[in-house]
């Protein structure tokens, strides 16, 4: 009997060979391809992967054209140099200061005081000289003129943005000081003709190294906003 | 009952040999059709014991049935495959009710063979 039926055994072992094989290599690729991947949404996460697949390329091509473009851009250079140029930067560097109070003179009956005053545009004036024989950066009375600053009357005292000031007035500036000196002193020019003219206290020392403090006042933009160059228009 | 273990050590190294020596995956397509290989392979032994056990055992039967049920169960998922359709599935959902059927008529005849196992004597139990 035993003998005579053992071909069932052979039948079962060869199938339970090809069984317990194809379980071992589905074990071991499944072990591989993380188990816990659903086989239903297989499609689904490959088309989501060559979907993401196709944008990293895409980006990657981005990075790969800026950052060739980046190669010789140096960003903590232009941050400097940008705050410089905006006046957001302590400055220092060989210089002029420059004082410059009301009159002193005894004033007759027929004279104005009005004229023996410094007002806001002498005091524009003077810079915008400055600014024109090369000062790099200026300051006056400790405020930093920015590219955005402005000069204004107010009663008997000037301001600078919201900064008010009263004389003396000491306006440092940073430039070739010999240069500046020159240019300020010129013959005809305007100090000898608007300030010194009315006796006004005007005095000019050069200054090897001299402490420009940064703009400390709000940068706000309204209603600029940065735009495309266009090319052609006014440049 | 030598052979079927001898059988299931020898099926173990082969895949081992293959799987891990040679370190060959299945390709992910392909995974339905081993899991319906192993499916089939359950059922034809299921219904391998079964029939031993019912003495209607033919070894060229058995063979031939394990083969063709693969090979149709094959044809559905590659089907299954063009159409897009999880038809493989059918042969799956087959495959199982089949397992359980033989399951439980294995269960009956060993109830019936050892029947001391049975309190209640040699009445038949659903």
């Amino acid at each position: 009997m035993r003998l005579k039926n053992s071909s069932w055994q052979w039948g079962i072992g060869l199938v339970a060979m090809f069984l317990s094989c194809l379980l071992v290599f589905q074990l071991k690729t499944e072990h591989k391809v993380r188990a816990k991947l659903p086989t239903r949404q297989i499609n689904e996460l490959a088309k989501t992967l060559q979907n993401y697949e196709i944008r990293i390329a895409k980006y990657e091509n981005e990075i790969a054209t800026l950052r060739s473009q980046m190669k010789d851009y140096d960003r903590d250079r232009e941050i400097v140099r940008l705050k410089m140029a905006a006046g957001l930067a302590p400055l220092r560097g060989k210089g002029v200061r420059i004082t410059l109070n009301d009159s002193e003179k005894k004033l007759k009956e027929y004279e104005d005081p009005v004229f023996y005053i410094v007002h806001y545009d002498q005091l524009e004036l003077l810079v915008n000289e400055l600014r024109a024989a090369g000062a790099e950066a200026i300051a006056v009375n400790g405020h930093r003129l920015a590219a955005t600053s402005g000069f204004s009357c107010a009663g008997t005292t000037i301001l600078i943005d919201t900064k008010r000031l009263a004389p003396p007035y000491i306006i440092d500036a940073i430039g070739d000081s010999n240069n500046l000196k020159n240019a300020l002193m010129m013959k005809g020019g305007f100090v000898q003709e608007q300030l010194l003219s009315f006796s006004l206290q005007f005095n000019i020392e050069l200054v090897d190294d001299i402490y420009i403090p940064p703009y400390k006042g709000s940068i706000a933009f309204e209603y600029a906003k940065p735009t495309e160059l266009i090319e052609g228009e006014g440049n | 009952m030598l052979i079927p273990v001898l059988g299931v050590i020898f099926g173990v190294l082969i895949g081992y040999l293959f799987g891990f020596v040679f370190d060959y995956d299945i390709p992910y397509p392909y995974i339905k059709y081993t899991a319906i290989g192993i499916l089939a392979a359950l059922d034809a032994i299921m219904g391998g014991i079964r029939a031993q056990l019912s003495q209607k055992f033919v070894f060229s039967k058995f063979i031939s049935s394990f083969f063709t049920n693969v090979a149709l169960a094959a044809l559905l998922a590659y089907i299954g495959d063009l159409v897009g359709v999880d038809i493989h599935m059918g042969a799956v959902v087959a495959f199982s009710i089949r397992l359980f059927q033989n399951l439980s008529l294995i269960r009956e005849e060993l109830f019936d063979r050892f029947w001391w196992w049975h309190i209640g004597g040699k009445e038949k139990e659903m």
